[in-house]
């Protein structure tokens, strides 16, 4: 199989404090991998440096073959992603916010796959609305079709059904789902368990920076345990220890 | 609310300790206050020279236009919060959280940064005359006394400006109905010589006529306008949604020819959008050039007027050049750092929309000279002003990057700044001097400002966002 992602050893210090210590992970092209962890393990940061917007302290990366600290950009021309925090510019509306995006990585035919978006997450009658005006799930809807926009191979997207209601988290699981069978690769941060048990093939539990489990979902699931029982007892084991 | 204050205040002194170490900020005023002492040392030097009282006034001119340079705040209101910590404050949204309500938050944001603003320039600077009494042969009673009338000119700087760009953000209109009516009563009240032109200026009244009078009508000048700014803020968080047709496309087409065109025309949709731009030009630009223009006429006395209007280019020029905070400042680059694009694009595109925003400086120029007189002095003047623009925000491009507003509380970055620009300054002043077509001989600037960019683009590239 083909690997996308693969990590090694990487660290990432702010301070004293490492948010990511000494993590090595492989992604297998195809799969839906799922970043699982408490608040503060370092998914965020993980991901960051995945996409090269944080440099890592130590360690290497390389994203569909591209190594993220020496060509950090030309890795996030590959990959699409949904960044933590959903900022769209604030005075660009929605449709220009896509126009936007299209032209900076040089999308042909943006206005119809734009427009395809805009019906698909069925936010077509806010299209014209600034994008500082727009509801929280409506500017997540927004980033999510942002980073799908180019048809990328590989999407690397940081909680991106925290802010859905369950009509809309049902259309992306599916999309998600479809998008990996068509032969793309998801790498997904969550600590939504029940998403992650329904559409991962793979998980990794980050804790505290550092990876305490790592494999496939149907691993964790063949041996009868629920997985949000199996992600307690990896956390817990460890803060006892 | 006290601890409300005390919070924001940590907040930027953390904003700031965090990217260049607590002694660099802390050495800013410092450093401000050496360069005021040794300052002190010319003022017998510049007595000789500039006839009695001009000095003074030009000194308070100079605090009334620090005091206009930061005062816009009724611009972009809250937005201003929004942009400066980005979306890591809890402190701007604590409305949303705590029981306190907007106004009450911006207020103590504006009176935070008057502080903060207070602490860095003003008092530094009267720090630095008092130490250098020595040297300058000033008696200690007047420097206490300008030690009230500089701050309240600073003061009252601020006020008017938060007062005038508070109006502009209700309505244009508005501005300009209250500005001609002001102007109005107060050219009656001059004409009528019911009082002179000098208590147009408060704090400068103040000076030359010291009494619990005239401090009580300075204090309650300033008090009422701030006030009133204050109060008459439109604050609110989530305002109604607002439709905009799609024309990012085009103004991006039109634009094609340009380096990093989606992000220039990004740029500039965002500045007419948020209102910064129109208000920008006049509180920021028009507004502090009419204050030079005051302050250098006032030496008319010792300059031949074509002297002033070419001194006036270069210091426009450096006006100019701060236009590159107002793309940076108001724009939280975190919003698109996710896409493929380096630091050097992003510098990339905000040079070139500092570059289209350059029309505005030869604009008015050219139409400070024709109406001065100076009709055959104008395209000099202009290519000294547009050089030394350009020029300025090289410097300011290679020392802090995409980071001006912050990064310039640096002692070192200050200082790096002023030894960069002041002496090409003085050059390209003197050339002017000796005959006016030699102003031209600023292009010249063009190879350096080059330079210093390219630099740039590899001494940031590197350099990761460590806020916001
Ligand atoms: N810019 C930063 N400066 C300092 N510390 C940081 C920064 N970003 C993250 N951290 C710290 O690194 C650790 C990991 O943070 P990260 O955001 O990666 O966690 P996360 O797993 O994404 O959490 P959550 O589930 O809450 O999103 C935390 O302890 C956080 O405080
Ligand atoms: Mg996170």
């Amino acid at each position: 199989m083909n690997t996308v992602i693969e990590a090694n050893g990487l660290t990432r210090y702010y301070g004293d404090l490492a948010a990511v210590d000494n993590v090595s992970l492989s992604v297998e092209a195809g799969s839906l991998f799922g970043l699982l962890g408490p608040n503060g393990s370092g998914k965020t940061t993980m991901i960051r440096m995945l996409t090269g917007q944080v440099r890592p302290s130590s360690g290497k990366a390389t994203v569909l073959g591209v190594d993220v600290v020496k060509d950090p950009v030309l890795a996030r021309v590959k990959v699409g992603i949904i960044p933590e925090q959903e900022t769209p510019p604030s005075f660009l509306t929605a449709s220009e916010y896509l126009d936007f995006v299209a032209k900076i990585r040089k999308i042909e035919g943006a206005g119809e796959k734009a427009q395809w978006w805009f019906e698909f997450l069925d936010f077509a009658d806010k299209k014209d609305v600034l994008c500082k005006d727009l509801s929280r799930g409506t500017r997540q809807k927004l980033m999510f079709a942002q980073a799908f926009l180019h048809r990328p191979v590989l999407a690397l997207i940081d909680e991106p059904l925290i802010n859905f209601d369950p009509v809309m988290q049902k259309t992306v699981k599916e999309y998600l789902r479809e998008y990996v069978c068509d032969g793309g690769t998801i790498f997904l941060s969550t600590h939504i368990l029940e998403v992650a048990e329904e559409i991962c093939s793979d998980v990794a539990i980050l804790h505290r920076g550092q990876i305490v489990h790592s494999g496939p979902l149907a691993e964790i699931l063949a041996r009868k345990e629920k997985l949000s029982e199996f992600f307690l007892n990896a956390v817990r084991k460890d803060s006892y220890a | 609310m006290p601890e409300l204050f005390v919070a924001m205040f940590r907040e930027e002194w953390r904003m700031h300790s965090t990217i260049f170490g607590s002694l660099g900020f802390a050495l800013f005023p410092v450093l401000v206050s050496a360069i005021t002492f040794m300052g002190s040392a010319m003022i017998p030097y510049l007595e000789a020279v500039i006839p009695g009282g001009t000095l003074s006034l030009v000194v308070h001119l100079q605090f009334l236009l620090l005091g206009v340079m930061v005062g816009g705040f009724g611009l972009l209101g809250q937005e201003v919060m929004n942009r400066r910590f980005g979306q890591a404050s809890l402190l701007a949204y604590s409305s949303r959280s705590l029981p306190i309500s907007d106004r009450r938050i911006f207020t103590t944001f504006v009176i935070k940064d008057t502080v903060y603003y207070f602490l860095l320039w003003v008092l530094p600077f009267i720090a630095g005359v008092t130490f250098g009494i020595p040297l300058s042969g000033l008696s200690l009673s007047f420097v206490g006394l300008i030690t009230v009338t500089l701050t309240l000119s600073f003061l009252f700087g601020l006020s008017i400006v938060f007062l005038l760009s508070m109006l502009y953000a209700k309505s244009p209109a508005l501005l300009a109905l209250v500005l001609s009516g002001v102007i109005l009563i107060a050219a009656v009240i001059v004409w009528l010589q019911i009082a002179g032109m000098v208590y147009l200026f408060p704090p400068y009244a103040l000076y030359r006529d010291f009494s619990p009078l005239v401090f009580l009508y300075s204090v309650l000048a300033i008090a009422i306008l701030f006030s009133v700014s204050i109060s008459g803020m439109t604050l609110s968080l989530s305002g109604k949604e607002r439709h905009y047709p799609n024309r990012y496309g085009e103004i991006a087409g039109w634009l094609g020819w340009l380096p990093a065109a989606p992000l220039v025309a990004k740029d500039i949709l965002d500045l007419w959008r948020s209102g910064a731009f129109v208000g920008q030009v006049l509180f920021s630009f028009l507004l502090p050039l009419a204050v030079i223009w005051v302050s250098l006429s006032v030496l008319s006395a010792v300059l031949p007027d074509v002297q002033i209007l070419f001194s006036f280019a270069a210091v426009a020029g450096v006006i100019a050049a701060t236009m590159y905070t107002w793309l940076t400042e108001f724009d939280s680059v975190g919003t698109y750092t996710f896409l493929p694009l380096g630091t050097p694009d992003l510098i990339k595109s905000k040079f070139t929309s500092f570059s289209v925003l350059q029309v505005i400086p030869v604009l008015t120029m050219a139409g400070t000279a024709i109406l001065s007189g100076y009709a055959m002095e104008a395209f000099p003047a202009v290519i000294l002003a547009v050089s030394v623009s350009f020029y300025a925000c090289s410097v300011m491009i290679y020392l802090t990057g995409l980071w001006p507003a912050v990064m310039v509380y640096n002692a070192r970055v200050l200082l790096s700044s002023l030894l960069m620009i002041g002496p090409v300054l003085l050059v390209f002043i003197w050339l002017s001097f000796l005959d006016s077509l030699y102003a031209c001989s600023a292009v010249l600037l063009a190879l350096p400002t080059y330079l210093l960019v390219r630099i740039a683009f590899r001494k940031w590239a590197s350099w990761e966002k460590v806020f916001f």
